[in-house]
C-alpha cells in the first residue's frame, strides 16, 4: 500500500517494565490516518504508560513505534512533536507565567525568531511571521470562545479552559496525530460536547487521534476503532458498540 | 564602574535564572572564569614576571583578544556547568549542587598552586593594563567609556535574547519544562545555550574587573558573591531586566557604596570601637543583603519590578 | 598498611561528627521536605556558644548538651515561624533554600560581627592518646565516636519502639495520611526540628571540641560533607544517614592519606554531585522518594 494509506501510527509489541510491574505486555495496534482512535480499559490496564511510551516520555524495553512511515522508537519528545506527535496531558499543563496567547505562540513550529539568527536578527526578520502566528492564534482563541481571555495569565485560567488552552496549544503544531491523555477530564458534559465535536470536525479534516478515555459516552461518539487494553495487554478491537457485548472486555472491567 | 560589571553579570544571572528558569548558583565561576582567562592572556610568561608566581598559560595579548578570551572563557565554564545541572532534579537540589559546585570550584583552584597560583591569586603588573601609559585619571575615565560601552553592547543583545519569539520560549521552559518539550523544545540544547550566553556576560564582567582591579584571587569569589547578585536580580525584578538593572543600582549602590559612608557615622564608628571591630561595616552589609532578600521573598517575590505582561496589539479577532 | 589503619581511625572519628550532622540535617528533610542550608550556621552558632561557656569554666560535655538545646529551640522558631508560612504559601522550594542560604549568611556574619574572625578554640581538649590496633586517637575523639553511636542508638529507639517516633516516621513518609490517622503533624513537625537541632548544636560543639581552631566559616565548611553523607544515604533517611557518614568520613582521610591533603574536603563535594548525577536517591532512599527530588 502507498504510504498514503499506510497506518498513521503502527505499535508493534511495545512492552515496559515500570517499577517492578510489567505495566506493557506485547502491545500491537495501528492508528488509521483520518481516524479517531480510542484506547480504553480498566485502571491499572497500562494505557496511560502506553501513551508516554508513544509519546517519548519514556522509552520502551521492547518493541517498536512506527509513526507516518518512520520509526521513531525511543526518540525523545521534542522530535516527536515536531514530527507531528503532538500529546497533550491529563493534568492541564499551561505555562503559567505566560499570557494565553503567548501559550499558543510559543508553539508555533519553526519559528524563525527562534533560531540564532533569528535572534541577532531582531523584530525585522521575525515580524511578519509572528503577525501570522498572531492571527492564527487569535483565530483558534474565537473557536474555542476564549478570545476575551487573550491576555490573562495562563495560571488565573479555570481548569476547564486550561484544558481549553492545552488543547489549541496541541493544534497550534499543525499535527499529524494527537495523543490525548484523558481530554474530557473535569470538563462539564456542554464543554466536553463542544470538544467532541471539535475533534470530529479535526478528524474530517485529516488529523488523526488517539485518545485514552474512561468517559466510554465519548469513545462511543467520536471513536471510530477502540482498543481495549486490560493488564498490560490488548484484549480486544472493534468498534464500541460491538465490544460492550463481547465477554472479555465485560469481564475485564469488572474484575479489573 | 563596578556597578558596569555588576550589571553585566546580574544580567547573565538573570537571563538564566529570572527568564529561563535555570537555578545557578555557581554562576561566580563563570565571572572568575573570565577573570583568570584575561589574566593569562596578559600576564606574560612566568619567569619575565620574576617567577614569583605559578600559573599555566602566560601571554601577551592586547586588550580586545584578552577580553574575548574571557568571554568565550565564560562560556565555556558556563556550559560545563550546565552539564552538571542537567539532570532533571528539583529546583533547590539543583541549587544546593550548584553551590557545591561554585564551593568545589573554589578549593581545587586554591588546592591546586601550577594551575592558576592557588590561594594566592594571580596579580597582573599594571605596566600591562590597557592605557596604562596615559595618565592614572584618564586611565580611569576610559575604564569606565569602556565598561559604559559593554554594559550598552550587552543590553542590546540581551533585549534581543529576552524579547520576542526566545524569550517566549525560554520562559515557557522555566514555568513547565515537560510541557515545552512536548512542543517540541528541544530543552536541553535551550540550557546548554542559555548558560553559555549567561556564562559569556559572566566571563566578560569578570575580565573587565580583573582589568581595572589588575588582581585576582579564589578570596574574591567566594560562593556568596552569586547570592548578592541574585538578591539584585530578587529585589529587581526575576524575568525583567530593567528591574533587575533598577536592583543592581540599589544593591550596588546603596550596600556596597552606601556601607562605606556609615563608616563616618559617629555611632557606629563608637560601637566598632567598643566591640573592637573594624570591617564592622563589611559585614553589616552581607547582614543587610540577607535580611533583604528574605523579605523580599516574603513579601514581594516577583521584586520590585515584576515580568511585564506582553500584550500583542493589533486587529481585533 | 600503617597508613591504612590510621586513615580509617581518622575516618571513624571524622564520620561520626559527620554522621551527627547528617542525621539531624536528613531529619529536617524527611519531615518538612526542605534543604536547610542555615544548618551549618547554628553549628557554628553552637561552637561559639560552647566557647562562650567552655571559658566560664563550663564541662566540654555538658555544653554539648546545652548548646544542643538552644540551637534546637532557635530551629524550632525558625521553622515555625519563618520556613513553614512560607511553605504553606505556596513558595516554590528554591525560593526556600534561598532563605536558608540567606538566613545562615547573615546568621554567620552576625556572629563575625560581634566575635571577631580570629580563630578560636576550646584549648586543648584531647585528653590521654589511645593507641587502639595501630590508631593514635585522643580521647576526646574517642568520647565523640562512643557519644555518637549512644544517640543513634537513642534514636534509633525512639524511632521504633516510641508512639511518639513511630508517629514521627509516619509524618515523615507521608503527612497527609498521617494527618488522617489523627497526627497531629504540626507538633510532629516541631518536636523532629527540636530534636534534630540539638543533633545540629551538640555536633557544631563537637566539630569544635575535635578541631584545633575554629572560625566563623567552621559550620558552612562541615555541612558539605554532612549533605554529602545524608544524600549518599538517602536524603530523609536518618539511618543512610548514619552509613553516609561513615562513608564520607573514611573516604575523605583515605584520600587524604593517600594524595594531596588538601583534597579532603574535595572529595565530600565530589561524592555529593556524583550522587545528585548518578543516583539522587541515595543507597538507601526509597523509590518513592524520587518523587521529591525529581522535578
Amino acid at each position: 500500500m502507498t504510504v498514503a494509506q499506510r497506518p498513521i501510527l503502527e505499535v508493534k509489541n511495545l512492552a515496559k517494565n515500570y517499577g517492578g510491574v510489567q505495566a506493557v505486555d506485547g502491545v500491537s495496534f495501528t492508528v488509521e490516518r483520518g481516524s479517531i482512535t480510542g484506547l480504553i480499559g480498566p485502571n491499572g490496564a497500562g494505557k496511560s504508560t502506553a501513551l508516554n511510551v508513544i509519546g517519548g516520555l519514556l522509552s520502551p524495553a521492547a518493541g517498536s513505534v512506527v509513526f507516518d512511515g518512520v520509526d521513531v522508537t525511543g526518540q525523545p519528545m521534542h522530535r516527536l512533536a515536531r514530527r507531528g506527535l503532538v500529546r497533550t496531558f491529563q493534568l492541564a499543563r499551561v505555562f503559567g507565567n505566560l499570557t494565553t496567547i503567548e501559550n499558543l505562540l510559543v508553539a508555533a513550529p519553526s519559528h524563525r525568531g527562534d533560531s540564532a539568527i533569528g535572534i541577532l536578527a531582531g523584530k525585522r526578520y521575525w515580524g511578519d511571521q509572528e503577525r501570522q502566528m498572531v492571527a492564527q492564534a487569535r483565530e483558534l482563541l474565537a473557536s474555542f470562545g476564549m478570545t476575551d481571555r487573550e491576555d490573562e495569565y495562563a495560571r488565573n485560567l479555570s481548569g476547564g479552559q486550561k484544558r481549553a488552552v492545552e488543547t489549541m496549544r496541541a493544534l497550534m503544531m499543525k499535527p499529524k496525530l494527537l495523543l490525548l491523555d484523558e481530554p474530557m477530564a473535569g470538563l462539564s458534559p456542554s464543554l466536553s460536547r463542544q470538544l467532541e465535536d471539535m475533534f470530529l470536525k479535526l478528524s474530517a479534516d485529516g488529523l488523526s487521534l488517539l485518545l485514552v478515555e474512561h468517559g466510554l459516552d465519548t469513545v462511543e461518539r467520536i471513536c471510530g476503532k477502540v482498543v481495549v487494553m486490560a493488564q498490560g495487554k490488548v484484549l480486544s478491537e472493534g468498534r464500541m458498540a460491538e465490544l460492550r457485548t463481547r465477554r472479555e472486555v465485560q469481564d475485564a472491567y469488572v474484575i479489573g | 564602574m563596578y556597578l558596569g560589571t555588576n550589571l553585566l553579570a546580574a544580567w547573565g544571572l538573570n537571563l538564566e535564572f529570572g527568564v529561563a528558569g535555570v537555578a545557578n548558583l555557581a554562576f561566580i565561576v563563570t565571572i572568575a572564569a573570565g577573570a583568570y582567562a584575561y589574566t593569562i592572556f596578559t600576564i606574560g610568561s612566568p619567569t619575565s614576571n620574576g617567577n614569583f608566581q605559578q600559573y599555566v598559560g602566560g601571554f601577551t595579548f592586547p586588550f580586545p583578544i584578552a577580553l574575548a578570551a574571557g568571554i568565550v572563557a565564560g562560556a565555556v565554564v558556563g556550559v560545563l556547568i550546565a552539564i552538571t545541572g542537567l539532570k532533571r532534579l528539583r529546583q533547590d537540589y539543583q541549587a544546593m549542587a550548584m553551590l557545591v559546585v561554585s564551593l568545589m570550584a573554589a578549593t581545587v583552584v586554591s588546592a591546586d598552586t601550577p594551575f592558576l597560583n592557588g590561594n594566592a591569586g594571580l596579580v597582573i603588573f599594571p605596566s600591562f593594563a590597557p592605557f596604562s601609559d596615559q595618565d592614572p585619571e584618564v586611565q580611569r575615565w576610559a575604564f569606565v567609556g569602556i565598561v559604559f560601552v559593554a554594559c550598552a553592547g550587552a543590553y542590546f543583545l540581551l533585549r534581543r535574547f529576552t524579547a520576542g519569539p526566545f524569550g517566549r520560549t525560554l520562559r515557557a521552559m522555566r514555568d513547565d519544562d515537560l510541557a515545552a518539550q512536548a512542543i517540541g523544545k528541544d530543552v536541553v540544547r535551550l540550557r546548554l545555550a542559555v548558560q553559555a550566553v549567561g556564562g559569556a556576560f559572566g566571563g566578560l564582567s569578570g575580565a573587565l574587573l580583573v582589568a581595572f582591579i589588575s588582581g585576582w584571587s579564589p578570596s574574591a569569589w567566594a560562593y556568596i558573591e552569586t547570592l548578592a547578585l541574585l538578591t539584585a536580580v530578587i529585589v529587581g525584578g526575576m524575568g525583567n531586566d530593567r528591574g533587575v538593572t533598577v536592583g543592581m543600582f540599589l544593591i550596588g549602590i546603596l550596600i556596597l557604596q552606601g556601607v562605606q559612608f556609615l563608616n563616618d557615622v559617629p555611632a557606629l564608628k563608637a560601637l566598632e570601637s567598643y566591640v573592637n571591630r573594624t570591617g564592622l561595616t563589611h559585614d553589616l552589609g552581607w547582614i543587610v543583603l540577607g535580611t533583604l532578600t528574605i523579605v523580599f521573598i516574603w513579601l514581594r517575590p516577583q521584586g520590585i519590578f515584576p515580568e511585564r505582561r506582553p500584550r500583542y496589539g493589533g486587529q481585533t479577532s | 598498611m600503617e597508613l591504612l589503619i590510621e586513615a580509617i581511625g581518622f575516618g571513624l572519628a571524622a564520620g561520626a561528627v559527620i554522621a551527627l550532622g547528617a542525621v539531624g540535617f536528613s531529619l529536617q528533610f524527611g519531615i518538612s521536605n526542605i534543604l536547610n542550608i542555615t544548618y551549618g550556621s547554628l553549628m557554628t552558632l553552637a561552637a561559639y556558644i560552647g566557647l562562650f561557656l567552655i571559658d566560664r569554666g563550663v564541662n566540654p560535655w555538658a555544653t554539648l548538651a546545652i548548646a544542643g538545646v538552644i540551637v534546637g529551640l532557635v530551629s524550632v522558631a525558625f521553622q515555625r515561624w519563618l520556613l513553614a508560612p512560607l511553605a504553606r504559601r505556596g513558595t516554590r522550594p528554591f525560593a526556600i533554600v534561598i532563605v536558608t542560604v540567606s538566613a545562615g549568611v547573615i546568621l554567620q556574619y552576625v556572629i563575625l560581627a560581634v566575635a571577631g574572625p580570629e580563630t578560636q578554640s576550646y584549648g586543648d581538649q584531647g585528653g590521654q592518646t589511645f593507641h587502639l590496633l595501630g590508631v593514635t586517637l585522643a580521647a576526646s575523639q574517642v568520647a565523640i565516636v562512643v557519644l555518637a553511636v549512644v544517640l543513634m542508638l537513642a534514636l534509633h529507639l525512639l524511632l521504633t519502639q516510641t508512639t511518639l517516633g513511630q508517629a514521627m516516621r509516619a509524618t515523615s513518609s507521608n503527612r497527609i495520611l498521617a494527618q488522617s490517622c489523627g497526627i497531629d503533624t504540626d507538633r510532629m513537625s516541631d518536636v523532629t526540628w527540636l530534636l534534630s537541632g540539638w543533633l545540629c548544636g551538640a555536633t557544631g560543639v563537637a566539630l569544635a571540641i575535635t578541631t584545633a581552631g575554629f572560625d566563623f566559616s567552621i559550620g558552612q565548611v562541615f555541612l558539605i560533607p554532612m549533605i554529602a553523607a545524608a544524600v549518599l544515604g538517602g536524603v530523609g533517611q536518618p539511618y543512610g544517614a548514619m552509613v553516609g557518614g561513615l562513608a564520607v568520613g573514611l573516604a575523605s582521610e583515605l584520600a587524604a592519606a593517600y594524595s594531596n591533603p588538601a583534597y579532603r574536603e574535595v572529595v565530600a563535594f565530589a561524592i555529593l554531585i556524583a550522587v545528585l548525577l548518578i543516583r539522587p536517591r541515595g543507597l538507601f532512599g526509597a523509590a518513592w522518594a524520587t518523587r521529591r527530588l525529581m522535578a
